[in-house]
């Protein structure tokens, strides 16, 4: 397959979710920039409870992944099943963290203010 | 359930050019093979098979005129219909405006071809204008044969416990309805039907016996529901290994498999179905040839049955119009019902400027828009070919796929072609075909309407 055939059915496949990645884009950016003005550093600040709000978001993707795709956990079988899955619950953990680091520097933040 | 569209591929394709995609993309690859050209190509029908055929020609071919006759302005995703008469998908999902796929610089005759001259070169439209061609491509489909099942029509559709996939997207809106009718009144008998003749999706009839057992189960009643499968030949499906596992699977599910028997009448007041047992030696097969007389042969055993709910898969062949044009086999296993063309290279028998693809063709396998993702790229270079004088380049392997829905959440990604007694064929060598997976259902309910758009647009 052509690089424009890839394309092409990733822009289809991404289509209904174009504006929920913007929206989540435009969320995640301001809360970062908000948090950067505010003195926040994503090297600099530690956060255990994010990490662990995080982690507990991302296993939460074994549920809601498959109901999500209309299955259910059950059906997750082969290997192929297992790593997919795996892998959006990664990508969801990452993304909790993105927005869930920065929001617990701004609550700590605010505590010490 | 799912949200309609908000941005449509081409809008999206242009914001990511102009992201900078573009420069990764290899248009000049595409510019540098085209052909220059005075021909007049005409395309019939611009479903999955003709639209992908406009998009692919009109990229190719230089100062021609590409003319496609299409009636509808809606183009159907029919893949989608199973996962809408399974209570999955919502019906808008599956519909988009017809527009958005044809190709500019493309004619766009929004009639119904009513006849093919193939010796004048010539197609008879519905409003009584003709069309001259040099190249034909028939790419008109199946015609859906309910009128060969006594008593039934499409319109019952939804009505009286009958269900079928097949007739339109209102048709599988309604089967679904009808078939939570069934499930609301907590008990009964289902009967799921096949065809006698090649069917588009071979896999569907089985896949919404599937979907229905999930629904079942699902109820906590499923004890009190009885589900029969009535096929006509000895075989569910023409893949052997695929056809023992959906046998060993319906038996273990409490399916009682009744073999060859077609339905051929129904009385939707009464609830009851009629059977003619068609003969130990009859088999699936797309070898069977579909007369009316053979349909209205007396002296058969035939058997009544009571359902509650019954999915009705119609007989299918080519258009009237089709059948009764030179182009129709007139020999063979595909005699008088399907569209004469070598199997490899998708060429006319007999009239080498016409071409076929997509359902509308004599073979064995291939009624699935899978095919037509690995038939259009053929049909396109030995279309060429011909149009140059040269001998005919490519060949169709008889590609053939179906995300065989085994239950609401789960599929396995069966890929086969003519060879080695329909030896798979998989595209992923990480998908083995014989697993049942959540991975291929996400494909089948996240992945391949993408790439059916692709194909029309002729980018896959
Ligand atoms: C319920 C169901 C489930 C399916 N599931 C799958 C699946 O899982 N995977 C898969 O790969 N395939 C599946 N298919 C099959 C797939 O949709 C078809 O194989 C594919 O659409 C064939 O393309 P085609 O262009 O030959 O026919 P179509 O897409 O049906 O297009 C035929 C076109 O011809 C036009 N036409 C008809 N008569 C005339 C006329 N007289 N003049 C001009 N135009 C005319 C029609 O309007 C239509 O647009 C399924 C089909 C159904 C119905």
């Amino acid at each position: 397959m052509t690089l424009t055939g890839i394309i092409t059915i990733l822009m289809y496949a991404l289509a209904p979710f174009i504006w929920l990645m913007l929206a989540a884009a435009v969320i995640i950016v301001g809360l970062h920039l908000f948090a950067y003005l505010r003195g926040y550093q994503i090297t600099h600040h530690r956060s255990v409870l994010a990490l662990l709000l995080a982690g507990l978001v991302g296993l939460t993707a074994f549920v809601w992944v498959p109901w999500f795709t209309h299955s259910t956990l059950d059906y997750v079988a082969t290997v192929v099943d297992w790593v997919a899955l795996t892998s959006a619950a990664i990508a969801t953990f990452i993304v909790a963290l993105i927005v869930l680091h920065p929001l617990s520097y701004l609550i700590s933040d605010r505590r010490t203010d | 359930m799912h949200k309609p569209l908000l941005l449509n591929r081409r809008e999206l394709l242009k914001v990511g050019t102009g992201l900078g995609i573009s420069s990764l993309l290899p248009f000049s690859a595409v510019s540098a093979n085209t052909l220059q050209t005075q021909a007049h190509i005409v395309i019939l029908g611009g479903g999955a098979a003709g639209m992908a055929m406009a998009n692919r020609l009109a990229t190719r071919l230089e100062g021609g005129t590409i003319t496609l006759v299409e009636p509808r302005s809606t183009h159907h995703y029919q893949p989608g219909w199973t996962l809408v008469a399974s209570g999955v998908w919502q019906p808008d999902k599956t519909m988009r405006p017809n527009a958005q796929f044809v190709p500019r610089g493309v004619k766009w005759v929004r009639e119904y071809a009513a006849s093919i001259d193939a010796d004048n070169k010539r197609v008879g439209l519905a409003n009584g204008a003709t069309l001259d061609y040099e190249y034909l491509v028939v790419a008109t489909g199946i015609q859906l044969n309910y009128h060969l099942i006594e008593g039934m029509s499409p319109s019952l559709v939804g009505q009286h416990g009958i269900g079928s996939v097949y007739a339109s997207i209102e048709g599988a809106t309604r089967t679904n309805q009808a078939i939570q009718t069934w499930l609301d009144s907590g008990q009964g008998k289902g009967i799921f039907t096949a065809a006698p003749t090649p069917v588009k999706c071979a896999g569907a009839p089985l896949k919404m016996t599937f979907t229905t057992l999930s629904r079942l189960e699902a109820s906590g009643r499923r004890d009190a529901f009885e589900v029969d499968f009535m096929a006509p030949g000895d075989a569910l499906f023409s893949q052997p290994w695929v056809n023992e596992f959906v046998k060993q699977r319906f038996d273990e599910q409490g399916v009682n498999r009744r073999h060859h028997y077609r339905l051929s009448a129904i009385d939707p007041q009464a609830k009851q179905a009629e059977f003619t047992f068609v003969g130990p030696d009859s088999e699936f097969t797309s070898h069977h040839q579909l007369r009316e007389a053979e349909f209205r042969r007396d002296n058969q055993p035939t058997v009544i049955a009571d359902y509650d709910f019954i999915h009705v898969v119609p007989p299918m062949s080519a258009h009237d119009f089709v059948k009764q044009s030179a182009l129709i086999a007139q020999d063979g296993p595909f005699r008088g019902e399907w569209l004469d063309v070598d199997i490899y290279t998708m060429q006319h028998n007999r009239y080498p400027e016409v071409f076929g693809i997509g359902d509308v063709i004599g073979a064995p396998i291939n009624k699935t828009a899978a095919s037509v993702k690995a038939q259009a790229p053929v049909v396109e270079a030995n279309l060429i070919a011909v149009m140059q004088g040269n001998p005919l380049p490519a060949r169709h392997t008889g590609y053939t796929s179906c995300p065989m829905i085994t239950g609401i959440g789960k599929a396995m990604l069966v890929e086969f072609g003519y060879e080695d007694n329909f030896a798979f064929m998989p595209s992923f060598p990480f998908i083995d075909p014989t697993d049942e997976s959540w991975v291929t259902w996400v494909m089948k309910d996240r992945m391949l309407q993408p790439a059916y758009y692709a194909v029309l647009e002729g980018q896959a």
